[in-house]
């Protein structure tokens, strides 16, 4: 899904400009970031564990100061003028970090009272944000049994609370099944709609590529690559197509015909990877050979690019996931 | 700021507080690992002083309150009080490890709002322990001289020492953010009891514990509420109590959000 046509075509609604933040001990989370999102864009801001995902996120939400550099959201400094921008934005951090001991319900009208509702507002906009994340059923019990995708939903609606123009979401679906995180992407696409601007860190290209008008890629505290989700794609060069094969004699035989439709790689039991610039549009040509041949395929899948691919063609290097501890 | 500007933003301040006071109510009386040590476990000690240890009345230089259930009811409810303190910067300590306090953070509300939310939570818990601890005292035969008037005495310097150690708590809590090291704390809790006069007059006590419980501010406060139960004013000065209480929930609660602060700025 892509709407770059919002991307640059309006006032930056998150501006920064060589952000940094040195932690104590000399460990450079966020090393001289730049980056612009316009009002009403989803910018999808990937990186593995310890890129500097969260330290960025919790910088311009406030919760931690920059050691230089400098960030304005909805036209506010985040330093200078906290309290504006914690009016103006909404924020789901990483984990839905939600009291276990709470009702829906309450927690709802919680952060109404903490965004300065009066106690009959702050009910009414409880009981239409359940209504919304479809949650009434379960809006009178305890935290503890929800499951993890009741919580992010749950989690998105705290986040909603006071109607925010700009929403910061934390890796959203980390640890969601496919039905929930399809239901969330959904429920970010009508906000979206509505005219929210989205600042959403995931570790998922897929995700990034689902939502995104425009994904910034951070390693090592740096942005080492911005475009849309199809530019970045295209880094990694010609898409794949997996063939996997029923008889897998036949292998060689297969290899050698399929040659003319793109560069023809091996995989393990029989399977071949072709690459080619036509992507799915060659499934049909690359059957119709094989099939001339009499050579059985038992499937053919495109093969997506990763986040780890795209990080290894922009940085050279593979996504070391988890070798180094994301230190907010 | 204008007038009107600020004088919302004080009603704002005030729901954030009253918000965060019935959370931090609610949330405690949830937790059964809350209820054991802050309602149970001094009543349980209350329950053993009434029945094997009046004897304690008859040593030279004890003061005459009718039973010793009467005489040790306030230190009872400074037990209960210092615990719902521990609970509080435990919950704090909690809420920083699970999330929850950045949630917190992210909003526009004053950093003091968060820790006075928390305090006056405690301190209604602390209202919840006075009142059910002189029950149940009254219950075992003791017989408070002052009457209503002492006993609402008595019930707000047990809000007071709430607040108190609930400050104290939040301040260790926001420093450290370490729910393990609360959950330590226990024994503290019992070193600061014994060297205020809650089980037995401070003529009583070793010579050491009587030289810091002149420096400990609970000895004012646990005295204070003897001197309102049994009207008098040779048991505690009620004013020093106050003046004792007021002291230490100013001193903790600024402590706090100096914590508080310091924590957001690294």
């Amino acid at each position: 899904m892509q709407r770059d046509d919002k991307a640059g075509d309006a006032e930056a609604t998150i501006e920064v400009e060589g952000l940094e933040r040195i932690y104590p001990g000399g460990l450079r989370a966020v090393d001289g970031v730049d980056l612009a999102v316009a009002a009403g864009e989803i910018y999808g801001f990937l990186g593995p564990n310890g890129a500097g995902k969260s330290t960025t996120v919790r910088i311009l939400t406030t919760l931690l100061r920059p050691t230089g550099g400098l960030a304005r959201v909805a036209g506010y400094d985040v330093v200078k003028q906290a309290s504006q921008v914690r009016r103006s934005i909404g924020v789901a951090l990483q984990e839905a970090a939600l009291d276990p001991l709470m009702t829906g319900r309450e927690l709802l009208q919680l952060q109404g009272a903490l965004h300065g509702l009066r106690r009959p507002e702050s009910k009414l906009r409880a009981t239409e944000l359940l209504e919304r994340v479809d949650l009434v059923v379960a809006a009178d019990r305890l935290l503890n049994t929800y499951s993890g995708g009741m919580r992010r939903r749950l989690d998105l609606a705290m986040a909603l609370v006071h109607r925010p123009s700009v929403l910061f979401l934390d890796e959203p679906t980390t640890g969601l099944d496919p039905v929930s995180r399809s239901s969330l992407w959904s429920e970010l696409r009508k906000l979206n709609d509505e005219g929210t601007t989205i600042f959403l860190t995931t570790q998922y290209l897929e995700e990034a590529e689902q939502l995104a008008d425009r994904v910034g890629i951070i390693d090592h505290g740096k942005i080492v690559a911005e475009g849309t989700p199809q530019e970045l794609g295209r880094l990694v060069g010609e898409p794949g197509l997996y063939v996997k094969l029923i008889d897998e004699g036949q292998s060689e035989n297969a290899r050698e015909l399929l040659a003319v439709h793109g560069a023809v790689s091996d995989r393990a039991a029989g399977g071949l990877t072709i690459r080619t610039a036509l992507g799915a549009r060659a499934i049909a040509p690359i059957v119709r050979t094989l099939d001339e041949a009499q050579i059985e395929v038992d499937a053919v899948e495109v093969e997506e690019p990763t986040l780890d691919d795209v990080f290894l063609a922009v940085t050279g290097h593979r996504a070391e996931e988890g070798s180094e501890e994301d230190v907010a | 700021m204008s007038s009107f500007a600020m004088e919302r933003d004080l009603a704002t301040q005030g729901r954030v507080i009253t918000a965060l006071a019935e959370r931090a109510l609610r949330v405690q009386l949830r937790r059964a690992q809350f209820l054991l040590p802050s309602f149970l476990l001094p009543l349980l000690l209350l329950a053993v002083i009434a029945s094997g240890t009046s004897a304690a009345q008859q040593l030279p230089g004890f003061p005459s309150t009718g039973s010793y259930v009467g005489f040790v009811v306030s230190g009872t409810i400074m037990q209960g009080t210092l615990l719902a303190g521990l609970m509080a910067g435990i919950a704090i300590a909690g809420d920083i490890e699970g999330g929850f306090f950045d949630r917190l953070l992210s909003a526009p509300v004053h950093r003091a709002s968060i820790v006075l939310g928390r305090v006056l939570g405690t301190a209604l818990i602390g209202v919840a322990q006075a009142i059910l601890f002189l029950s149940v005292a009254l219950a075992l035969g003791a017989d408070f001289k002052g009457g209503v008037i002492g006993v609402l005495l008595t019930i707000m310097l047990a809000a007071l020492s709430a607040s108190a150690a609930a400050g104290l708590g939040a301040t260790i809590a926001l420093r450290t953010g370490s729910l393990s090291l609360m959950q330590n704390l226990f024994p503290f809790v019992f070193v600061l009891l014994f060297t205020a006069p809650a089980f037995f007059p401070r003529a009583l006590l070793n010579p050491v514990l009587e030289t810091i419980s002149v420096v400990n501010p609970l000895s004012y406060v646990v005295e204070g509420m003897r001197g309102a139960l049994f009207d008098s004013a040779a048991l505690g000065s009620v004013w020093a109590g106050f003046a004792a209480g007021i002291g230490s929930v100013v001193l903790t609660c600024t402590l706090a959000v100096w914590a508080m602060r310091s924590r957001v700025r690294s």
